[in-house]
């Protein structure tokens, strides 16, 4: 892999921190909206947005959660189990399964929409993921989160290589189906900016190791308001350099948004 | 005064950083406007002759590496995305044809350099690294980074000029849009252009190869507009006292062919007879009579109607012989009389057979 992939992610690292320190204390619960951190959601709080998974807290200890309308089409559930702090770091493990085939299956066809040649049919396959997340407030300014990641997928036949969708966000998720396992690890930070307003900032890298096209990284950024416990609504933008079967592209994808909600019962 | 303590300036700056950091690419290039079309050299140069008095000149739509297999977009076939053998086998097919034919200057429509349903292989630098050719000139035709439709996904096709000598320039000309799509479909569709590429050959200060593929499947009048415009252009470089060879596919009859219409034979199954695109020429029979009058054919129009079967170069069914004409090669000065072929034997490796003539280099 080249160093120059690994500098995109530090320097975007960087530009990030002086944001940070900028903040002002949060003084905030960890534990609410917490979906990108090893905290979880205190018991009986269900947080749901519209492209956010929904995400319940079952126990102190487990988490479920699942992308509601994509299940129509990808069945999918994550479980967040949280283990106890270790010299001052909160760990968790989320463990998720994805089965694509129906989804795939309907944009494999003619016309518009056809995201994949009808010329295939796409067998079943499914994916599981498992990742350790640790997460550490260094200071009331600054939640960091670390996660590492494998997963797993297995396919009932051989996938034919001209089927992958070769587009940010989709192509590197799906890669693992071509190629039995990945790796993907990541950093998380957040904080409160001012009054309501908050911040994440984050960065991903995938690494497939038997892919010809093996790196791809993605950065997302977004600024949230938080009206209540109850109610926030974020806007920003994602970034992503990949990997394709052409070569490699950058896309900045705009705006990112989403509305969520909470509730205790 | 602004600070590095002020969120709100580290977050506009960060925002900024990381926009212009990036190479933003549309997701399907308009081409609205004139302009310089992409050069390429191949990776071992051949020496060109340095004297001339002859060069020949082919005109040749590949059909993008595709060669006779049922594709989905012109044959009745279901086939969408070829393999990487599929695209090389009929590459080194069409390769083999120009070794064998030496021309000089060749014309490709439908050549791909970075499009899913061919593999991604970049045609242009392929034939040019299998070849004698030196330089290359590309305009793209469908420049889209995502076709949602088919499975079509990332498409770079166009229009080349391969050439022996050095190429002093070559400039993308947009032809006009069909004009009987709906905005999502023609957002999504071909942007036609016209290459013209000043090739530095010997001696001769002031020669172009002008390469265009007019519309296929339009029902108004685009086809008409894009041959219009392609006169025009070649006018233009005669009147400033240019030679020229030009041509390609002009998805057209030649005045006075005698079969004019091919709708029911090129029918699929099931297939509504007047929904059908690019099938029925009867109305545009006409349309290239003005290029016939002004300038030389390669293949005269009175040798064409004596024997018109012998001149067919193309054909919409993936396993039938040549049915039309719709190739052409014009020049401002002269062709060698008698040196023209219409290769017809090369059956297998694209839907449009190559044309071939010797052209006579000005003293």
């Amino acid at each position: 892999m080249k160093i120059s992939k690994i500098l995109i992610g530090l320097v975007l690292f960087m530009w990030g921190i002086p944001c940070i320190m900028a903040g002002e204390i949060n003084e905030g619960d960890v534990s609410l909206w917490s979906s990108g951190t090893a905290y979880l959601l205190p018991k009986d709080r269900l947080e749901f947005g519209i492209f956010q998974p929904a995400a319940y807290g079952l126990s102190e200890s487990l988490e479920l959660s699942t992308y509601v309308l994509p299940n129509i089409l990808m069945p999918n559930l994550s479980v967040k189990w949280k283990h106890s702090a270790i010299a001052g770091y909160d760990w968790a493990t989320r463990h998720s399964f994805y089965y694509p085939t129906p989804l795939l299956r309907t944009v494999s066809k003619k016309g518009i929409g056809g995201l994949i040649s009808p010329e295939f049919t796409m067998p079943h396959m499914v994916a599981f993921h498992n990742e350790i997340l640790v997460s550490k407030r260094f200071d009331p300014r600054l939640l960091v989160t670390a996660k590492a990641g494998l997963t797993f997928a297995y396919t009932s036949e051989d996938l034919d290589e001209r089927t992958t969708i070769d587009l940010p966000l989709i192509f590197p998720r799906l890669a693992v189906f071509y190629n039995t396992y990945n790796f993907r690890m990541g950093i998380d930070l957040q904080g409160l900016i001012v009054r309501r307003w908050h911040y994440v900032v984050d960065s991903d890298i995938f690494l497939v190791p038997k892919a010809e096209e093996n790196f791809a990284f993605e950065h997302k950024g977004l600024i949230i308001w938080r009206k209540s416990t109850r109610f926030q609504m974020c806007l920003g933008y994602k970034l992503v350099y990949a990997e394709y079967p052409f070569g490699t592209q950058w896309h900045l994808l705009l705006p990112l948004f989403d509305f969520q909600w909470a509730r205790q019962f | 005064m602004t600070s590095f303590k002020n969120p709100r300036f580290m977050i506009i700056v960060w925002l900024v950083v990381s926009i212009t950091w990036l190479r933003c690419e549309p997701w399907v290039e308009q081409f609205e406007e004139i302009g310089d079309a992409v050069i390429y050299t191949a990776e071992q140069k051949s020496a060109p002759p340095s004297t001339v008095e002859t060069i020949t000149v082919m005109t040749w739509n590949i059909r993008f590496g595709a060669g006779r297999i049922p594709w989905f977009g012109d044959s009745c076939g279901d086939r969408v995305i070829l393999t990487k053998d599929e695209v090389f086998t009929h590459l080194q097919g069409i390769a083999n044809k120009i070794n064998e034919i030496q021309p000089d200057v060749l014309i490709i429509n439908e050549i791909d350099i970075e499009s899913k349903r061919s593999a991604y292989i970049d045609q242009m630098q392929w034939l040019l690294d299998h070849t004698y050719f030196n330089y290359g000139a590309f305009a793209s035709v469908w420049k889209v980074q995502f076709i949602p439709s088919d499975g079509l996904g990332r498409m770079n096709m166009g229009n080349a000029v391969l050439s022996r000598w050095p190429i002093l320039e070559a400039i993308r000309i947009p032809l006009p849009q069909r004009g009987d799509q709906d905005e999502l479909t023609k957002y999504f569709y071909l942007r036609r252009n016209i290459l013209k590429v000043k090739i530095d050959l010997p001696n001769v200060p002031n020669f172009y190869a002008v390469n265009v593929h007019t519309s296929a499947f339009a029902k108004d009048d685009t086809k008409m507009k894009h041959i219009d415009i392609f006169k025009a252009e070649l006018d233009e470089l005669h009147e400033a006292g240019a030679y020229f060879v030009a041509g390609g596919d002009l998805n057209t009859l030649p005045p006075g062919a005698t079969k004019t219409y091919f709708c029911l034979e090129d029918r699929c199954f099931g297939e509504d007879v007047n929904e059908m695109e690019g099938c029925d020429f009867t109305k545009e029979v006409t349309w290239l009579q003005d290029l016939y009058d002004t300038y030389q054919s390669a293949v005269p129009l009175d040798e064409y109607l004596t024997n018109e079967e012998r001149y067919f170069t193309n054909t919409s069914h993936w396993d039938g012989f040549w049915q039309k004409k719709l190739d052409y090669l014009f020049t401002n000065y002269q062709w060698i009389a008698g040196s023209d072929s219409t290769h017809q034997e090369a059956t297998d490796w694209s839907d449009h057979t190559p044309i071939s003539v010797r052209w006579g280099v000005p003293e």
